[in-house]
C-alpha cells in the first residue's frame, strides 16, 4: 500500500514546491516575525513570553493559509484536469490516492512550519540570546492541528469545490475551538466528551508563559490527531468512492 | 500472459443511470451493453458523441460506478483496484501534472504501477524512444504540445508492460505521421499478444487495425462482430478490369452496377452468381481482369447507415 501512497505524496510535495504561494506566505511570515520585537507591549518585563505567543500565532496563521491553499484545491483540480485517471487506472485505490494527497500536504505544511520555527529561533537567539526550544512544542501542536484540518479539507474536497472546502474547513476550525462557548452551560455539559474539540492542540499558554507541556501530553495530542485524521479520511474515502469521475 | 481461458475483456449487462439530485429526469447513459474482447486482438469501440463509449470504458476501469453489470479484465473484477494492475489506460486528451518533467511523470506512473525499481529507468528510456519523445526526458510538461502529451499518454499506458491496453482516442491531436506511428504501435502490441480496446472516432484508423468492433449508439450496442463480416456486402462481388477502352461489353454492362472508370481501369460490382459469366465476357472483349474481391462497404458508409437505421428504429419506438 505504501508503495503507491508514497509516490503520490511526493508528487504533491513536488507540485507544492513549485507554487509561489508557499514561498510568498513564508517570506511574509518571516518578515512579520522579525517585526515582533518592535511591538509596543515590550518593556513590561515579559518580552520573551510575548515573543513566543505572537510567534506561535504567526505560525498558526501561516500554516492555516498554506494548508487551505494546498488541501482545498488538490483533489478538485486533479479531477477536473483528469490527471486522476492515470493514477487510478494503475490499480491505485481511491483511498490510497486520498491518503497520498493528504500526506503530501502534511509534509509540505510540516516543512514550512519547521522552516518558520527555525527562523523564529534565530530571531529569538539574536534578540534575547535564547533559542527558545519550547517553540518546537508549539510548532508540533500547530502541525498536528493542520494535519487534522487538511484531512477534513480533503474529505470535503472529495465532493465539493475549493470555495466550499475553505468555508467548511474554517467552520470546522471555529467549532473545534468553541467548545466552552457552545456547550459551556451546565445543561449541555454531558455532551462535552462527544464534542469534536481541537483545543487539545492549543498549547500557547504553557509554551509562551510556562515551561511547555509534558511528554505524556504530546503523546495524547498524537492520539487525538490520529483519531480525527482516521475519521476524516474514512469519510473522504467513503465520499470519493461513491463519486463518478 | 494471462492463464485464464475466457475473453481478455468481458463486459456483461453494463448499465449506468445518472440520477440528478432534484428535478431533472433520470438518464440512462449506458443500457445493457455486452462486449467481449478476445486475447491478442484489437477491438474497436465506435459510436457518435454521447453514445456511451467513454462511460462504458470508465465503468470498466472503476472511474464511474456502474448501476449494473459485470466488468472483467483477464478474469478479474476490473472495478476493483486489484483487477486493473495488468492494464494500461490512455484517457482521451491525457493530462499530467504540469510541473513534472517527462521522465519524472513516467517514473511516477511506473512506481504507482508497481514496476520494480531497477526496471524503471530502462523502461522509461525505451518508452520515450518508442513514442518518439527521445531527448525530451527533462522537458517539463507545461512545455509539451498536445501531440507530445498524447504520445506521453501512450507511454504511461505501457509503462507497466500491460497485457490489456485501453486507448481512448489515441490519435487525437496527432499529425499524420503520429497517427501512423500509433497505428503501427497498436499492431506491434497485438503481435506481442497484447489485447487492445480502442475507442475512436477515426474510422479509417479503426478499419486499418481492428479485428472486431462494437458500435454503440444511444447507450446500446447497435452492431458488433468481425469487421470483414460487417462490411462485406452480402451477394455482391467487386471486379477491376483493365483494357476495356471502348467501355464495358454489352453482356457485362447489363449485369454491372456502381461502375467507375479511372485511368483505364474499370471497377464495377456484380451479383456473386454472375461472376463467372462476366469474367468470360471481359476475356472475350480483350480486357484483363485485375482483381475479384467481395464488395466491401467503407466503414464510414456502414456507420452512417447504421446510425440512421437506429435513429429510425428509435423514432418508431
Amino acid at each position: 500500500m505504501m508503495t503507491r501512497i508514497w509516490p503520490i505524496a511526493l508528487a504533491v510535495v513536488t507540485d507544492s514546491l513549485r507554487r509561489k504561494v508557499v514561498y510568498v506566505v513564508l517570506v511574509f511570515a518571516a518578515v512579520l516575525a522579525m517585526a515582533i520585537p518592535s511591538l509596543p507591549s515590550y518593556g513590561l518585563g515579559i518580552e520573551d513570553a510575548v515573543y513566543r505567543e505572537v510567534a506561535l500565532a504567526l505560525s498558526f496563521v501561516t500554516a492555516l493559509v498554506l494548508t487551505l491553499s494546498l488541501a482545498a484545491n488538490r483533489v478538485p483540480s486533479e479531477v477536473e484536469r483528469r490527471t486522476v485517471y492515470n493514477v487510478l487506472a494503475k490499480g491505485v485505490s481511491r483511498g490510497e490516492y486520498l491518503v497520498g494527497s493528504w500526506l503530501g500536504v502534511l509534509i509540505v505544511t510540516g516543512g514550512a512550519i519547521a522552516a518558520f520555527t527555525g527562523v523564529q529561533q534565530v530571531i529569538a537567539l539574536a534578540r534575547y540570546g535564547d533559542p527558545m526550544w519550547r517553540l518546537w512544542q508549539g510548532a508540533l501542536a500547530v502541525w498536528l492541528e493542520m494535519g487534522v484540518l487538511s484531512a477534513f479539507a480533503v474529505a470535503i474536497s472529495a465532493v465539493a469545490g475549493p470555495v466550499v472546502v475553505v468555508t467548511a474547513a474554517l467552520a470546522v476550525l471555529f467549532v473545534g475551538h468553541s467548545r466552552s462557548t457552545l456547550i459551556g452551560g451546565e445543561g449541555a455539559l454531558a455532551l462535552r466528551p462527544f464534542y469534536p474539540s481541537l483545543d487539545t492542540f492549543n498549547i500557547v499558554n504553557p509554551v509562551a508563559h510556562g515551561t511547555g507541556v509534558p511528554a505524556l501530553y504530546v503523546l495524547s495530542m498524537l492520539v487525538v490527531f490520529v483519531g480525527f485524521v482516521a475519521i476524516a479520511l474514512s469519510a473522504a474515502v467513503w465520499l470519493f468512492g461513491r463519486r463518478d469521475l | 500472459m494471462s492463464e485464464d481461458n475466457g475473453p481478455a475483456i468481458l463486459i456483461r449487462g453494463a448499465h449506468k443511470r445518472y440520477k440528478p439530485i432534484v428535478g431533472a429526469p433520470q438518464r440512462d447513459a449506458v443500457r445493457g451493453v455486452d462486449i467481449s474482447v478476445a486475447h491478442g486482438t484489437i477491438h474497436g469501440l465506435l459510436g457518435p458523441n454521447g453514445a456511451g463509449k467513454t462511460t462504458t470504458i470508465k465503468m470498466l476501469l472503476g472511474l464511474v460506478r456502474p448501476t449494473g453489470g459485470e466488468f472483467r479484465i483477464l478474469g478479474e473484477d476490473s472495478t476493483r483496484p486489484g483487477g486493473r494492475r495488468r492494464v494500461g489506460f490512455m484517457p482521451e486528451q491525457p493530462y499530467f501534472p504540469q510541473h513534472l518533467r517527462a521522465a519524472q511523470a513516467l517514473r511516477l506512473y511506473a512506481q504507482l504501477a508497481g514496476v520494480p525499481r531497477d526496471e524503471i529507468t530502462p523502461r522509461t528510456t525505451a518508452l520515450m524512444e518508442r513514442v518518439g519523445l527521445q531527448g525530451r526526458e527533462k522537458t517539463t510538461l507545461d512545455a509539451f504540445s498536445r501531440g507530445m502529451l498524447q504520445r506521453l499518454g501512450i507511454a504511461q499506458a505501457l509503462i507497466n508492460e500491460p497485457e490489456v491496453v485501453v486507448l481512448d482516442e489515441p490519435a487525437s491531436g496527432l499529425d499524420p505521421v503520429g497517427q501512423r506511428d500509433v497505428r503501427n504501435l497498436m499492431l506491434e502490441l497485438r503481435d506481442a499478444g497484447v489485447t487492445v480496446l480502442l475507442s475512436s472516432h477515426q474510422l479509417s484508423e479503426v478499419e486499418a487495425v481492428c479485428d472486431d468492433v462494437t458500435i454503440m449508439n444511444a447507450g446500446r450496442v447497435a452492431a458488433e462482430g468481425d469487421l470483414d463480416a460487417l462490411l462485406n456486402v452480402e451477394g455482391r462481388t467487386s471486379i477491376r478490369v483493365r483494357g476495356l477502352d471502348g467501355g464495358l461489353p454489352a453482356p457485362v454492362a447489363g449485369l454491372a452496377g456502381d461502375v467507375a472508370v479511372t485511368g483505364g481501369i474499370s471497377v464495377f460490382s456484380v451479383a456473386d452468381e454472375a461472376v463467372r459469366a462476366v469474367i468470360d465476357a471481359v476475356d472475350d472483349a480483350g480486357g484483363r481482369v485485375v482483381s475479384v474481391t467481395p464488395v466491401r462497404d467503407s466503414l464510414e458508409d456502414y456507420f452512417a447507415r447504421l446510425l440512421a437505421a437506429t435513429a429510425e428504429g428509435g423514432e418508431d419506438r
